[in-house]
């Protein structure tokens, strides 16, 4: 007990959040792309995880390891977390089914919007332990909400599993003629799109493709729809960080805004859904959505084997989706399902599991594992727009202006 | 007669929380001979059976890939075998009987995630929580025009698209095929179910408002106020011609009369597939028209029912199943029906290709639904103008109707036929025992709808059954009745055998068969606790006459007729 204390103590120390990493030094990674982002998660602390990545993947060789619970019977744990991570998290359960570990932890996926999450800890779902949303952009928000109805500190212990970006994914063909016509996809040439009267007639003169169909999850669902809005705010305002209240609230960017949001579908509530919606209905449903850039490569064969290529495009400011695996501080968790979670991360933190990532498309949280080599997914999809090099990624808001972005959006759609 | 709200008020919220397209009810009396052995057979001892109502769309599909799964002895959580029993009906039945708790399922699937939504927010109003928590979609199949090849060739097609607003000229011009220098074709008959009842209806008339506006977007109440869409919907639906619940049953008629019956019916991608499979002798090939203007996808969600009944081992036992259905083997299994597979990694291959009459690259774009009011709106302009009812109900008085309650629920039945009809319809009833008797003859209902309805509880039952000349003699009268305005038809009910008509049924069936040009008048019978043999006849009447059989109780006399009043 007393090295996992210790080690805890030395994870809470190094779990900066990537995104608030950025925040700080965006102003270099803008400018140096994002090598400097891997380079700077070693310099600022995240590169530590290998000293319990070591620990980790040693463990991952043991039998069951130190008994867990005083009788040494299995126990449950539950992990919500965002369908983005769904085909990986999954082939980790099965990989850790196989482990000695097993015999003490069972491992339940429950899979949710990040901020459906957030919420159903707030309401004491017990079968929760352990909180993985998409990112830790809504983390704040979460805390104030739990301390003011429970008080305490929600979180014991975290960590990053994986890095993502947000990506527009569109269909190759569609996106040709719109370049054709606009130049670039922004949230700026979106919003033109959307506002065509004749749409695909008048962007391309196409008019059996109908009108121009753009897509982001629900954004009091899910995190990718709140950062969605987050990224429009910091393209409408030229901004990459001090996003305030006013910059909300100013009317001419309310208007651009409700422009852009009356012809969106934000009826998926979580992104994997999402994706999965344009590969199943293809361009009739929609001709670009914004999802996380692991879940647009997971996708890339299986678009192509429906109905043709896709074309992933990085907005020019971005946000990094961190994948925080938040073990909970909540009254139904006591220390052996705390440390039960904590057996299961380091295992989700060896290099063997985080490599897997890497075939779902993600950035690993360890930055051993490297992403750019021959036969990475990184290489090989660059034909379809996937590169390595960010252009500039922005600071996460505050939890106020956050608020009222959502406020904001949910007066006016109310749903 | 405008429809209850009542009635209204699930589709218009149907319409409003669609977000992707929706199929229609099933049959209205499900084939009680259509059953497979080991998925609605009762389950076996000592089985932990999960009961599965779903919609009746995907029958074939289920009731293949479900044998194999209770072959395949997959246990529960306590090590019982687990065994699923099937029931398909209509998406939207199955959803109210769960509900309501008639059936006591473990879990369902309807054909469209909108279903789910309606009964999620019942079931909150009620109890407070969702009906089911999550879903996941099993299939998709999107809503298309299925036409003649030759005749969608001769309307430019594939080089150009077609859309809602071509077929919809071309019914509304009133030149038929003349128009694309095929006269031969004779008139242009289009088929679209009632969309009161069911989805594909509902869409088609959404499609014809919108082209009547011009628009794919946007609709607005007052653009469906507007004198020129009334005018627009009336003369399409002058072509229609006949109404129904069923959009499968549209599917089975059209491929089974060919091009003289329907030129074009809406209905669903898969059937198209069907038809092309070799169980239809098919004059002409069928192909799919995915409407340019954009069109809409049925989705098949499937989630376990979260109810007081189904406890966590039912619950682990019916995702167990939902997992099966989502793995490789059995979703593609589902092209094999004509299904394109919810599993994205499960590429398109055959027969969802050209080959099969389907195009894999369509749908390009899809409609969007309008709101509740625009909705509503829609609906009572669609009453309005839509094709109006010529019905001439043939009752048995016989002598045998004093039988098990019989009589007094055939009279319920007519009486709730009668109800459902409109005002601007036209209503007739001949009876029949010893003698054949016009009981009113071209009434329209505004005006008489109380005189009717006391003729129809005056009857009662005495003497023979005089069945097929009460039939030829109702034909002869809608023959010289029925005209270009007017939805005719005739709804033949009868307990027994023809005990003493002069004409012979082989008579009979020659003589209102369709001619040669396709036009006759429909014949839907039924067929009122009556036995095989005698089911068998009247079912030939029916299928002649292009119409359809219906089995017929004291217990479920009122519903058939019900199902009925949707063809008109």
């Amino acid at each position: 007990m007393k090295d996992y204390e210790a080690y805890a103590e030395t994870n809470s120390r190094k779990n900066i959040m990537l995104i608030g990493i950025a925040g700080v030094f965006c102003a270099v990674v803008a400018a140096i792309g994002v090598v400097a982002i891997f380079v700077g998660a070693d310099l600022f602390g995240v590169g530590e995880n290998t000293e319990a990545q070591g620990n980790s993947d040693s463990a991952e060789h043991t039998d069951a390891g130190p008994a867990i619970t005083p009788d040494g019977e299995q126990i449950e744990i539950g992990i919500a977390y965002g369908t983005e991570k769904e085909r990986w998290l999954k082939e980790a359960v099965t990989e850790w089914e196989k482990t000695p570990g097993a015999r003490q932890v069972k491992v339940n996926l429950i899979p949710m919007g990040s901020i459906e999450g957030a919420h159903a800890v707030l309401a004491e779902d017990k079968r929760i332990h352990v909180w993985s949303p998409a990112s830790s952009v809504y983390k704040d928000s979460f805390k104030v909400d739990w301390q003011l109805k429970f008080n305490g500190n929600p979180f014991y212990a975290e960590d990053i599993l994986a890095i993502s970006p947000m990506v527009f994914v569109m269909w190759e063909e569609r996106y040709q003629e719109f370049i054709a016509k606009y130049g670039e996809v922004s949230f700026s040439t979106i919003e033109q799109a959307l506002n065509e009267p004749g749409g695909w007639d008048a962007i391309a003169g196409k008019s059996d493709w109908g009108l121009f169909k753009f897509g982001h999850t629900h954004p009091n669902k899910s995190n990718s729809g709140l950062v969605s809005l987050i990224l429009m705010a910091y393209d409408y305002h030229k901004k990459i960080k001090e996003l305030t209240l006013k910059d909300i609230l100013d009317p001419d960017f309310q208007t651009w805004f409700e422009s852009l949001e009356k012809g969106v579908d934000y009826s998926v509530h979580s992104t994997g859904t999402l994706m999965k919606r344009m590969v199943q209905m293809g361009p009739s449903k929609f001709d670009c959505v914004m999802v996380y850039e692991n879940v647009a490569m997971e996708n890339v064969a299986t678009a192509a084997g429906r109905w043709g290529d896709i074309r992933v495009v990085y907005p020019e400011r971005n946000v990094l989706n961190d994948n925080p695996y938040y073990i909970l501080n909540v009254p139904w968790s006591d220390d052996a399902h705390k440390k039960a979670a904590k057996v299961f991360l380091d295992f989700l933190m060896s290099e063997r599991i985080q490599r897997l990532s890497l075939n779902h498309g993600f950035r690993p949280g360890n930055v051993r594992v490297p992403i750019k080599f021959a036969g990475s997914m990184f290489n090989d999809l660059a034909g379809y727009g996937i590169k390595v090099d960010l252009n500039t990624v922005c600071e996460p808001p505050t939890g106020a202006v956050l608020t009222n972005i959502q406020d904001n959006w949910q007066r006016r759609h109310g749903r | 007669m405008p429809r209850p709200l009542s009635r209204l008020l699930p589709i218009i919220l149907l319409a409003m929380l669609a977000v992707s397209a929706c199929q229609k009810e099933a049959e209205p009396t499900p084939n009680p001979a259509k059953t497979t052995l080991g998925t609605t057979d009762a389950a076996p001892p000592g089985a932990l059976e999960l009961v599965f109502p779903f919609g009746s769309e995907k029958q074939d599909w289920m009731e293949a890939v479900t044998a194999e799964f209770n072959a395949a002895g997959h246990e529960s959580s306590s090590g019982k075998p687990i065994y699923v029993t099937l029931k398909p009906m209509g998406s939207g039945e199955c959803m109210e009987e769960v509900r309501t708790g008639r059936i006591k399922a473990n879990l369902v699937s309807p054909a469209s995630g909108a279903f789910i939504e309606l009964a999620n927010a019942k079931n909150r109003t009620t109890t407070g929580k969702n009906l089911v928590e999550k879903a996941d979609n099993l299939v998709m199949s999107p809503v298309i025009i299925a036409m003649w090849k030759p005749m969608a060739q001769a309307m430019g097609w594939p080089d150009k698209a077609i859309g809602w607003g071509d077929i919809l000229e071309i019914a509304q011009s009133g030149e038929g095929w003349k128009k694309f220098g095929k006269p031969q074709w004779g008139k242009f008959r289009f088929g679209h179910t009632h969309p009161e009842f069911s989805n594909s209806g509902l869409i088609s008339l959404l499609a014809e408002v919108y082209a009547a506006n011009g628009k794919t977007r946007g609709l607005t109440r007052e653009d469906v106020a507007k004198p020129e869409t009334a005018t627009y919907l009336e003369e399409i639906e002058q072509a229609v011609v006949h109404y129904g619940s069923s959009t499968g049953f549209f599917g089975k008629t059209m491929f089974n009369n060919g091009p003289s019956y329907l030129s074009a019916a809406v209905m669903y991608e898969n059937m198209v597939i069907e038809a092309t499979r070799g169980d239809y002798d098919l004059s002409m090939e069928v192909v799919a028209v995915y409407p340019k203007e954009g069109t809409f996808w049925s989705d098949h969600p499937c989630g376990v029912v979260n109810a007081d009944w189904n406890d966590e081992e039912h619950r682990k036992a019916a995702q167990t199943f939902i997992d099966y259905l989502l793995e490789k083997p059995q979703q593609e299994r589902a092209m094999e029906f004509g299904f394109r597979p919810a599993d994205v990694q499960v590429p398109l291959a055959a027969p969802i290709d050209e080959a099969h009459g389907v195009n894999p690259k369509e749908p390009k774009t899809t409609l969007a639904v309008p709101g509740a009011e625009v909705m509503d709106d829609i609906l009572k302009l669609w009453n309005k103008h839509k094709k109006h009812s010529n019905v001439i109900v043939v009752l048995d008085t016989s002598g045998s109707m004093q039988e098990e309650e019989r009589m007094p629920n055939a009279r319920l039945g007519a009486q709730e036929m009668l109800k459902l009809l409109h005002d601007e319809d036209v209503f007739s009833l001949l009876t029949f025992s010893n003698e054949m008797s016009w009981l009113s003859k071209g009434q329209p209902v505004g005006k008489k709808r109380d005189d009717l309805r006391s003729d129809i509880q005056g009857l009662f039952p005495e003497g023979r059954t005089r069945l097929y000349d009460s039939i030829l003699e109702a034909h002869r009268y809608a023959r010289s009745a029925s005209g270009g305005n007017l939805i005719t038809a005739i709804v033949v009910l009868t307990d027994g055998e023809d005990t003493l008509s002069k004409t012979t049924l082989t008579d009979l069936l020659r003589r209102i068969s369709a001619d040669e040009n396709g036009d006759t008048v429909p014949v839907f019978t039924i067929g009122y606790s009556t036995g095989e043999d005698q089911n068998q006849k009247l079912d030939q009447i029916a299928d002649r006459t292009r119409a359809k059989f219906f089995k017929g109780t004291p217990e479920n006399i009122r519903e058939v007729f019900k199902s009925i009043s949707t063809f008109f």
